[in-house]
């Protein structure tokens, strides 16, 4: 059969034939089945654990389409992912008794928004400087937070949302049993969480890997080379913001899907993004791998620090200011964030890649 | 002639909120407006120097605002009022309280400006993508840390008490420390003016922003330069913070965001290194805030968002911007 392929075909067909045996592939199936496996695990505290995590690796991924694969640093992916999580929170809410159509609605509407804002923001703020682009969304994510705490016929100001889900993800009802094993409908919506991020994240990465996504590495890396061959650097750069902020508003429905409530603070707020940009340079600009690896450190180091620093607080009941310094834990984040910018600006997936490449350079000599 | 035609236009321009606005509270609130256009200028100025000369963008300039506003508003008022001098003083009392608020508002700002340019934005320049997360995370850094080592409330700052009250001019009134506010604004902005035109030093700094690997060949040490400026504006800074939190009578640990979005929308309307610009930019995106807060309360934040928009497309490099 080999011998009637054209020597591409035949390359093509080695590649797929090889895909299915290499590492990587084996690691991303049982990364799968694990996932799968956690409501088994009966803590609840790890399951919301990884359901974040799994959010969290999506809009981190999508960030790191616009800010490692465009090079282009963007503050409204925040307003984004708030954007997904208030259409999902406002239409259960407002609309009366959740049906399932508000879900679809409410991916709709987040959609809808959130590609018009990316075109208007890209459209004003691309036409002169990248730099401009930082400080225009900055703006822009800033008018979006306000609008979220001051708008309170809509938004219900800081107070937030509260609202429940249609049919078997709703938490008041009782669920059903598979196999004798109980299934709630928080796992109902742990299980929906999973199904959506690891398409997401798998869209991701062919994204990345496409024509398209070729093209936005090298425009990023050499804009005048790229459009000397023949690339336009404007709606590629557009393509890169539109998707990955769309990406981000589906994160947020996620989000909003598990938690079951939003607040101004927690989706809108301006220095989440210092949270996305940690979780992004953790795990490595430019590698969608990185995300996950950036949200699980990130999120498991949020769910443990604050009763760790607790603890230790505990053992010096006479010193306010330790009592105070415990209760800032974000402040340690802000800190790390600074260092690893410094003394360690690939993150832990780019650090790898870097060391794997000087070894194969080095086994060909 | 082109030139007196835009100016013309410009002018009335400001007229235009009487169609809805009554002349008295319009007077009120052009008062407001100018006092808060001089904050946004003290913070902008800084702002757009440092992006001028050293092309970096310093999203941490808040920071050093809010570090302004604790220790010379807060603290330094507070601890003055145990003497007796902020609330209960003589006049000339008062004005001692206030300058040594605003000294030590600079004298913080200019501080810990220093120590962030040696330490840490010394390593990142060129890099501009390194820089605006660096300077974000330590906006954040320095919020928490403000949270840790005062409140994380709104605290209530003292007035001096010969800048309290208001003047009452034919029915307008005026808030003695609006004024106050705009008379140091004008002489913080003249002042810049005339070291930058006047001065050796403002020469070295208008040719870096044109050019500076041409002052660096000229024999200027320029990193030397950088931190100078970098602390001037860090001084500016904290200037605004301490004036800021008298004006609004309190102080949050997010006034640092907050002020930071607004001197970002300035220093864009008037383009990037112009201190003429960022002062035409403060005075309009101050004036048009208040204009609107006082007729569409909710719409004010966006107006100025709308604003940038509208110059943004006409003239994509700011008001004065240079090509």
């Amino acid at each position: 059969m080999t011998t009637e392929m054209t020597p591409v075909q035949r390359e093509r067909f080695q590649a797929q034939q090889a895909f299915f045996k290499r590492p990587s592939f084996l690691i991303q199936v049982a990364l799968v089945i694990g996932l799968i496996l956690v409501p088994l695990v009966p803590s609840f505290r790890v399951m919301d654990m990884m359901a974040k995590i799994m959010i969290f690796s999506i809009v981190v991924a999508s960030y790191d389409l616009i800010l490692g694969y465009t090079g282009l640093l963007s503050f409204a992916h925040a307003m984004f992912f708030g954007i997904g999580a208030y259409s999902m929170a406002l239409l259960c809410y407002h609309l009366g008794s959740p049906q399932w159509h508000h879900l679809i609605l409410a991916t709709i509407v987040a959609l809808a928004m959130s590609v018009v804002l990316a075109l208007i923001l890209a459209f004003f703020s691309l036409r002169t400087k990248a730099i401009f682009f930082a400080m225009l969304s900055l703006a822009l994510a800033d008018f979006f937070h306000i609008l979220g705490r001051s708008w309170r016929n809509l938004t219900l100001g800081e107070d937030g949302v509260t609202f429940s889900l249609p049919g078997i993800l709703n938490v008041q009802g009782q669920g059903f049993s598979l196999f004798g094993l109980n299934i709630s409908p928080r796992t109902m919506t742990y299980y929906l969480v999973l199904v959506v991020s690891v398409a997401l994240f798998i869209f991701l990465v062919r994204f990345v890997g496409s024509p398209v996504g070729r093209v936005l590495q090298a425009i990023r890396d050499n804009e005048q080379r790229s459009t000397a061959l023949g690339f336009k650097t404007f709606p590629h750069q557009i393509y890169s913001i539109v998707f990955g902020s769309s990406i981000s508003s589906m994160g947020g429905i996620l989000f909003a899907l598990w938690l079951r409530y939003v607040d101004p603070e927690s989706v809108l707020g301006v220095f989440s993004m210092v949270d996305y940009l940690l979780m992004v340079i953790i795990g490595g600009l430019g590698t969608m791998y990185g995300s996950i690896i950036g949200a699980a450190f990130f999120i498991t180091v949020q769910t443990w620090l604050p009763d760790l620093l607790r603890g230790i607080a505990a053992n010096f009941p006479d010193y306010e200011i330790i009592q105070r310094m415990a209760d800032r834990w974000m402040a340690y984040f802000g800190v790390m964030f600074v260092v690893v910018i410094l003394v360690f600006p690939k993150g832990i997936v780019g650090t790898v890649q870097k060391i794997i490449r000087r070894r194969r350079m080095a086994s060909f000599k | 002639m082109r030139k007196s035609i835009i100016w013309i236009c410009a002018i009335g321009i400001l007229f235009i909120p009487l169609i809805w606005i009554k002349l008295t509270p319009y007077l009120v609130l052009t008062t407001a407006g100018l006092a808060f256009g001089m904050f946004l200028f003290m913070v902008a100025s800084g702002m757009t120097i440092i992006f001028g000369l050293m092309d970096i963008l310093n999203l941490a300039h808040g920071a050093l605002f809010a570090i302004g506003a604790y220790l010379g508003g807060y603290q330094i008022l507070n601890l003055l009022n145990t003497l007796g001098w902020v609330e209960t003083g003589s006049v000339g009392l008062s004005t001692i309280s206030l300058l040594l608020a605003i000294t030590m508002g600079a004298g913080g700002g200019a501080m810990v400006g220093l120590l962030l340019e040696r330490v840490i934005l010394r390593r990142v320049y060129g890099d501009h993508l390194k820089q605006i997360m660096i300077t974000i995370g330590v906006l954040y850094v320095i919020t928490e840390l403000i949270k840790i080592l005062w409140r994380p409330t709104a605290e209530p700052v003292l007035v001096p008490l010969a800048f309290q009250g208001s003047f009452d001019i034919f029915d307008v009134i005026v808030g003695k420390f609006r004024v106050v506010a705009i008379v140091i604004g004008l002489v913080l902005f003249v002042g810049m003016q005339l070291v930058l035109r006047k001065t050796r030093l403002g020469l070295i700094i208008r040719a870096g922003v044109e050019n500076r690997e041409m002052v660096q060949v000229a024999g200027y040490n320029i990193s030397r330069i950088f931190t100078a400026v970098f602390t001037a504006g860090a001084a500016l800074a904290g200037i605004g913070g301490t004036m800021w939190c008298i004006f609004q009578q309190q102080v949050t640990p997010e006034i640092g965001l907050d002020n930071q979005i607004f001197a970002l929308i300035v220093v864009i309307i008037g383009g990037m290194g112009s201190v003429t610009g960022s002062f035409l930019g403060a005075i309009i995106v101050g004036l048009s805030f208040n204009y609107v807060a006082f007729l569409w309360p909710k719409l004010a934040l966006g107006i100025n968002i709308l604003i940038m928009a509208t110059i943004l497309l006409i003239r994509p490099r700011g008001l004065m911007g240079r090509e």
